[in-house]
């Protein structure tokens, strides 16, 4: 008897690689996006805080963009379940798929058997750390976050340093572990993306031609340098978040914004502080 | 570049006369029996190829300890890299051994060369391999063009010679086993009840690709695609794109992938909706 996967192998492998684009990519990039704005969003501010120094102002843009997603987005949970589920159903799949390869680099250390090799690498990699980053930031698993910080989308940008640095009162030894494994992980996940943007097009026939391979991988190499550029961003424009001075930002754009009103319902739990 | 620079002569490693090689074997009986290594001596004449060494090797096995040993298997057959039958993985790398001089490989005094049979197929014994699953998956794709019937078929339709051409590449392939034995995802599989559901390999999307362009052997295209779109077929290729690195032919074969995946593609839709 053929097993589920056999008798819908080609279905599984096809789904496989489209929901590493869609949802997951499209998220990636929003993501991605939204992170880097605590660097650049002092440029982007549209009212308010004129005079206050630049980077204050991309705290306050990020915990603006933050809060809107957080209360504007309609559906959000559905969305949140609907990329979970992707999430898992991609890394599944990868995990069964990547064992059915030996990697062979070092007889053949060709450029593109390099990355076949850390496609499945940074595929197992990055799966443990979306893992550890939904479950401690999104699902409140404090007990995995050193200092025991609770991420709120209220306080973003503050309670985001204090979960990365390990404490509220600045950086320590484990803060430094927690950020490398961010450094790491969102790295190897956005090679992840940008590579597998690549094999995509190989996968459904999109490229054919050298040449197409190729120009398409100029592509995904502009894409990926992109995203890493943002992904960077994020990680370090959080890091040198001082969390006391980011709270005042956040409750000045609480108190502008007349946001306190409809950002906190009654009894929420979202709101560690 | 200048039109000289690419008139440059590759300049070959002056090869010492009277040198003595040294070639370190990985050797067996034969299936299930265990694997040594054996190294030999041997004064390579002008011009020699692995296997004229070898020929030297067996007309006296001795190794360099002085042991009296069994002469060395291996399979080989045109002698001119069109039959692949001599392909053995070389200094850690597949390649045809008749077109691997020594000169090139070894040139100076001492100079140690590695043989080592293909490890994605059985071994019959030493470098002698059993290709059996790279001809069964040209058969599980229908690698050829029909023409048999019980009445006359009359003439094929014509072909370009823009086709005629661009097939013509892809037509090279020697059934060597290169492109399976550099692939990471290609592994050895000793049971033939697993070769439909093991990746088939690139040279045989390749083949499919050439009958499936050929304007008779389109007749077959569905049914070698409904193969190729299963467990095992293009789906399972990773992309580490090693076989048209290692390709005897530079055949294109990760265009034939690429172009099999889109056959496949519309191939999938169009079933999805005409049942």
């Amino acid at each position: 008897m053929p097993s589920f996967i056999e008798k819908n192998h080609f279905l599984l492998r096809r789904l496989h690689s489209l929901t590493g684009i869609v949802p997951i990519g499209v998220f990636l990039i929003a993501h991605l996006l939204t992170n880097s704005s605590i660097i650049w969003g002092g440029a982007a501010l549209r009212e308010g805080m004129h005079d206050a120094p630049f980077a204050d102002k991309g705290i306050a843009y990020f915990q603006e963009e933050v809060a809107w997603i957080n209360t504007q987005v309609p559906h959000l949970l559905l969305i949140e379940i609907t990329l979970w589920a992707s999430l898992a159903f991609h890394a599944i799949l990868g995990i069964y798929y990547a064992k059915t390869g030996s990697a062979n680099t070092d007889r053949y250390p060709y450029q593109g058997n390099w990355r076949y090799r850390v496609q499945r690498l940074s595929g197992y990699l990055g799966f443990l750390f979306i893992f550890y980053h939904v479950a401690t930031l999104r699902w409140g698993w404090t007990f995995l976050v050193p200092g025991g910080t609770e991420w709120s989308f209220r306080y973003s940008a503050s309670t985001l340093a204090a979960a990365l640095h390990g404490s509220t009162a600045g950086l320590t030894t484990v803060g430094v572990v927690v950020s490398l494994f961010y450094f790491v992980g969102v790295s190897l996940l956005v090679f992840h993306f940008a590579n597998g943007l690549w094999t995509a097009a190989i996968t459904w026939g999109l490229t054919i031609s050298r040449a197409a391979q190729r120009r398409w991988g100029y592509v995904c190499t502009a894409v990926g340098a992109a995203l890493m550029l943002m992904a960077w961003m994020g990680l370090f424009g959080a890091l040198a978040v001082k969390h006391d001075d980011a709270k005042r930002i956040e409750t000045q754009v609480h108190q502008a914004t007349g946001a306190d009103s409809h950002v906190a319902p009654a009894g929420s739990v979202a709101d560690g502080h | 570049m200048s039109a000289t620079a690419s008139h440059t002569t590759h300049a070959r490693p002056q090869a010492k006369p009277g040198r003595t090689v040294r070639f370190r074997i990985k050797r067996c009986d034969g299936p299930g029996k265990p694997v040594r290594w054996e190294t030999f001596a041997v004064k390579p004449e002008a011009g020699a190829n692995i296997i004229s060494c070898l020929q030297q090797i067996a007309a006296s096995p001795v190794t360099v300890d002085g042991q009296k040993t069994t002469p060395v298997a291996w399979d080989s057959g045109c002698l001119e890299e069109v039959c692949g039958a001599c392909t053995m993985v070389i200094n850690g790398k597949v390649r045809q051994s008749c077109s691997c001089l020594i000169d090139e490989y070894a040139p100076n005094e001492g100079d140690e060369i590695t043989l080592e049979p293909m490890s994605k197929f059985p071994v019959v014994r030493d470098l002698w391999v059993d290709r059996a699953r790279l001809f069964d998956a040209l058969k599980r794709v229908k690698a050829w063009v029909p023409i048999d019937g019980t009445y006359s078929l009359g003439a094929g339709p014509r072909e370009s010679a823009e086709q005629s051409e661009s097939r013509y590449v892809m037509s090279t392939c020697m059934s060597c086993g290169c492109c399976l034995e550099a692939c990471p995802q290609y592994q050895v599989e000793e049971s033939p009840e697993k070769w439909p559901t093991s990746f088939i390999g690139a040279h045989a999307m390749n083949q499919a690709r050439l009958f499936n362009e050929h304007a008779t052997g389109a007749v077959l295209k569905g049914a070698r695609l409904d193969t190729l779109m299963g467990e095992g077929g293009v789906n399972d290729c990773g992309n580490a794109q090693n076989c048209v690195q290692v390709c005897p032919k530079h055949i294109p074969l990760t265009e034939s992938i690429a172009t099999i995946g889109r056959s496949v593609t519309i191939h999938a839709i169009a079933k999805w909706f005409r049942g």
